[in-house]
């Protein structure tokens, strides 16, 4: 009986072993192509991805000042680009794992997100994240640029996001800024 | 061979006793363009320079032979004396058939009805702030005969963000001023900021205006005739783009005026895609007077003494942006 636990054992950590190379290779392989697709000279810092995860950053508001701050996080990766996107839209509305300010109600879900040909993503999102917070113009341009910078460093494929609420277009979130027409990241609002 | 036209046509809003209204039509083989004037007795002159070709039309009411009367706001506001509480004169300038009375101011008091806008600890509402202090502006600034003011609420009510641009484009306005109270997800934000628009275009859109912002106030227009009536409300959509030099004029003398009377932390001129700004056709701003979410400055928002500073803050910078900039 012994023996053959051992046999067992031995035989699932060679196959570990194994899987492990194949993956580490194939990560290797992934994360060069990762950096070179990603150098974009507007980003602060390019993600790098490892076997099965990927690092992404995250912004956040701070107590300190005005601007966003980045917070790196690793994430599942993949299988497809929508895919990378809604895990990271949904880990931003997790908030922050320091101190850092969260942009949306934390019960906000994530309905729906696509990207069109020429480079805008739309997130869909449920009716929480206008009805839970009361937003002023400072909190409402924190909310809307955190995802917009979040999701165009962390995309190239991003250019633009336009915001839908409950599947279809609003003016704003809480009476100011225009979310009628796709919106372009901010990168001065994030901190150096 | 197919000819292009590219017509550039004056989108700034103006007065005249001559001029009616300036339009464009397309004919079968022509496009028109007409001048619509008010009376008979008139003169015009016209210049032709080629490269680029530019066409000026100079029309004279009969009864002035001489030159082409000034600005009839530029007349007025060399008048003006140098007092900025003093009201600016309504004076008939040599030459001028009908100098215009007044200007007109639309004040946007932010929020109201169900649409709160932020929240303060203590149970303040900025749409309560924001129509109080609106309301003590245009008591302020109707004492003076040289402005006309309309409100785009007078009381608890909603009204859509378009309707308030509507109201202002409506009217005419010469300059449109939404009254906020901010609000942070920071405890320590707190501060005075006035911002005017930042654009928020599309691709196709942002072309446009890049050659409307190097023009100044000029709109080429490159229309079909079947898109014309698209193509027009695009660009009422995006109104605001045409005057962002004034509003920025505009915003610093209003930042400049909170900082001097209010004793709260400058947070500056900043630019950010305000929906209610964008379609107003004038000068536009929208004044966040301070943070309703930082409760000392919810307590001063409230006060009487506050919100009349405010209000004679705006006032006085409207004067000084009128008397600067005409």
């Amino acid at each position: 009986m012994t023996t053959k636990k051992w046999l067992v054992l031995a035989g699932l950590v060679i196959i570990l072993a194994v899987l492990v190379l194949i993956l580490f290779n194939g990560g290797e392989r992934e994360k060069i192509k990762h950096e070179t697709e990603l150098s974009s000279p507007n980003a602060p810092s390019a993600p790098r991805e490892t076997a099965g995860t990927r690092m992404i950053t995250l912004f956040f508001l701070s107590e300190d000042d005005d601007l966003l701050h980045p917070e790196e996080r690793e994430v599942p990766a993949g299988p497809t680009l929508t895919d990378d996107l809604e895990t990271t839209v949904v880990e931003l509305i997790k908030g922050s794992a320091k101190d850092l300010i969260p942009p949306f109600p934390p019960e906000t879900k994530v309905r729906q997100i696509f990207v069109t040909k020429d480079g805008v993503a739309y997130v869909d999102l449920t009716k929480e994240v206008m009805e839970n917070f009361a937003y002023g113009s400072s909190s409402e341009m924190a909310a809307v640029y955190a995802l917009v910078d979040t999701l165009a460093v962390n995309f190239k494929n991003v250019k633009k996001v336009s915001l839908l609420i409950e599947g279809g277009e609003r003016e704003t979130l809480g009476g100011h800024i225009d979310l009628s027409r796709p919106l372009s990241p901010q990168y001065s609002l994030i901190a150096k | 061979m197919e000819t292009k036209v590219s017509l550039r046509v004056q989108q700034a809003a103006f007065k005249s006793d001559l001029i009616e209204s300036v339009g464009w039509s397309r004919g079968k083989e022509s496009y028109a363009f007409s001048i619509n004037l008010r009376r008979k007795d008139f003169s015009f002159e016209h210049k032709v320079r080629a490269n680029p070709f530019e066409l000026t039309i100079d029309l004279k009411s009969a009864d002035e032979p001489g030159e082409i009367a000034p600005p009839v706001r530029e007349a007025a506001m060399a008048e003006t004396p140098g007092d900025a509480t003093a009201l600016p004169p309504v004076v008939r300038p040599a030459g001028a058939q009908e100098p215009r009375k007044f200007w007109t101011i639309v004040v946007d008091p932010g929020h109201g009805g169900l649409e709160t806008g932020a929240k303060g600890k203590f149970g303040a509402l900025e749409k309560d702030i924001t129509l109080a202090i609106s309301l003590k502006l245009r008591d302020i600034v109707e004492k003076n005969q040289a402005f006309r003011v309309f409100l785009t609420r007078d009381k608890d009510t909603d009204v859509s963000l378009e309707n308030r641009s509507a109201l202002a484009n409506n009217h005419k306005a010469d300059l449109f001023i939404s009254v906020h109270a901010n609000g942070s997800m920071r405890k320590n934000a707190r501060g005075s900021e006035t911002y005017f628009l930042s654009l928020n275009a599309t691709d196709e859109e942002s072309r446009r205006l890049a050659y409307m912002e190097n023009t100044s106030s000029v709109l080429e227009a490159q229309i079909e005739p079947e898109n014309q009536d698209d193509v027009k409300m695009i660009l009422w959509d995006l109104a605001q783009s045409a005057y962002l030099k004034q509003s920025s004029l505009l915003a610093e003398k209003i930042q400049a005026g909170l900082n001097e009377l209010l004793g709260t932390l400058d947070r500056g001129v900043k630019q950010a895609p305000f929906k209610v700004l964008t379609g107003v056709a004038c000068p536009a701003v929208l004044v966040e007077t301070a943070f309703i979410s930082n409760p000392e400055e919810e307590k001063d928002l409230g006060s009487e003494e506050f919100q009349d500073n405010v209000a004679r803050a705006i006032y006085l910078s409207l004067v000084e942006y009128f008397k600067s900039y005409s």
